[in-house]
């Protein structure tokens, strides 16, 4: 299983910890990942918002690296999967249209032959690698876990785009469940984070994270699992903001699943407090280390 | 309020990720599905179809087509492929070519523009990635700037600026 690896400007500027699990524990899976190079922003929802051509060429530029490198496209962010994903299939359905991309691609010398395949980590955990072989390499079971899945909106949604991923919500419950830990049932599971907010209404944003931390709290979860850098910001960081606007806590640590991944199969996670986490993750980690 | 646009409706349709907006019923399964009008009232997706397919052009442009978190909850539930959270990037861009774009958004693509990425990354994060063993970045920002240029993205994005300082000036 080898894969073109698209990082995206967040998890390469923001959060090496997603980054840094998930080089080292993907290939013990047999997952071998290749740097893209040269690449640019992926053109998320905010640049698409703006010029659709624009959107398609900086994206279909994307594209085309991993055409020239022959091999499917890896990204572990769901806002960057969205923009490959959505491009490739605009592009697909419509050759009047890819002509114009390449037009626009002809002045840095590339070309998109529409022939790429785009992946999700949890697309390639779930399917390619699959949940049995997760669970045959776990050596320590996460069973102090009682988690809260928050998978982001841009791995399932929208359906017609997602023909393989469709499966949902439960692809991540079953990959933590995998894990040796429980999940939880929450109110507004399926609902937006509210990160896209951010800067355009924090207030609104900061209830939205918020009435999703009351019903993780609600439904007995001591943690919070994700696979979407934002969401992964939007419920960190958000708690800190929450506690300083709104005077509440919720002592939620957020994990990165690959960090759970990485620590069920034996890997260890150091110097965490370097890294990502503005939550402390110690209460969980001291208990997962101790059992 | 200023004159209806009776044309705005089909100038809508025929901007890009915009057709849905001729399909729509008006049945509010978008606004019952939609996370951000339980908190604001203001942002109503069965109403800003209403909106448009009415015409009053300048209310949709200028004061309602932000507030969606592109969540895409409202395209799942579309009985009739209408699609208003794929309306919305069309407003949006008919918005942006005359000179509306939120601040956030705005730097997010200066930032493209002048890095090739959205968010850039510090001198620190790039030791912190090679203490770490983590590659070097690899970014662009050439190519991001050629294509962004051919599209008139630069003048777009120096325009909204333009206006934005006519109007705290």
């Amino acid at each position: 299983m080898k894969y073109a690896l698209f990082l995206g400007c967040l998890i390469s500027a923001r959060e090496p910890s997603y980054e840094l699990y998930a080089r080292r524990v993907l290939p013990h899976f047999g997952v071998e990942l290749v740097d893209m190079p040269e690449t640019t922003c992926c053109a998320p929802f905010s640049i698409q918002s703006l010029d659709y051509i624009g959107w398609l060429s900086i994206a279909a530029r994307n594209l085309a690296i991993a055409e020239e490198m022959g091999l499917p496209v890896l990204a572990f962010c769901n806002d960057c999967y969205e923009s490959l994903l959505m491009t490739s299939i605009i592009l697909r359905d419509d050759p009047e249209l890819q002509g114009k991309v390449n037009d626009v691609l002809s002045e840095v010398g590339k070309e998109y032959k529409g022939k790429v395949e785009v992946r999700h980590l949890l697309e390639v955990l779930h399917q390619d690698i699959g949940k049995k072989k997760i669970k045959d390499a776990v050596q320590r079971p996460l069973t102090q876990l009682k988690a809260a899945t928050q998978i982001g909106c841009h791995a399932v949604r929208p359906k017609m785009i997602h023909p393989t991923l469709a499966v949902g919500l439960e692809t991540l419950d079953e990959l933590v469940t995998a894990l040796g830990a429980e999940t939880v049932d929450y109110e507004k599971k399926q609902v937006c984070c509210g990160g896209p907010l951010r800067g355009v209404n924090d207030e609104i944003s900061r209830q939205m994270t918020r009435q999703k931390l009351q019903g993780m709290k609600r439904a007995g979860a001591n943690c919070v699992v994700t696979v979407c850098p934002f969401c992964f910001i939007q419920f960190d960081l958000g708690q800190l903001e929450i506690k300083r606007a709104l005077g509440e806590e919720y002592n939620l640590p957020v994990f990165h699943l690959v960090e759970l991944l990485s620590l069920a199969s034996g890997l260890e996670i150091n110097d965490w407090k370097m890294r990502d986490h503005r939550t402390p993750i110690d209460p969980i980690y001291e208990k997962i280390k101790g059992s | 309020m200023s004159a209806v646009d009776p044309n705005f409706m089909h100038e809508v349709a025929n901007t890009p990720r915009g057709e849905g907006v001729l399909t729509c019923i008006q049945c509010g399964r978008c606004t019952s599905s939609c996370p951000v009008a339980r908190f604001l009232d203001e942002h109503n997706p069965r109403r800003l179809m209403e909106m448009i397919i009415l015409g009053f052009r300048p209310e949709v442009l200028h004061k309602l087509p932000w507030y969606c978190l592109s969540c895409f909850t409202c395209l799942d539930r579309c009985p009739q492929r209408g699609d208003v959270g794929e309306v919305v990037f069309a407003i949006r861009s008919l918005a942006a070519r005359e000179g509306d774009i939120p601040d956030g958004v705005w730097e997010q693509a200066k930032n493209l523009l002048d890095t090739g990425r959205l968010i850039p990354t510090t001198g620190f994060m790039h030791r912190q990635r090679e203490n770490l063993g983590l590659p070097e970045i690899s970014t662009s920002a050439k190519d991001a700037e050629t294509i962004m240029k051919r599209v008139g993205f630069d003048k777009m994005i120096l325009k909204a600026r333009t206006r934005k300082s006519e109007v705290t000036e």
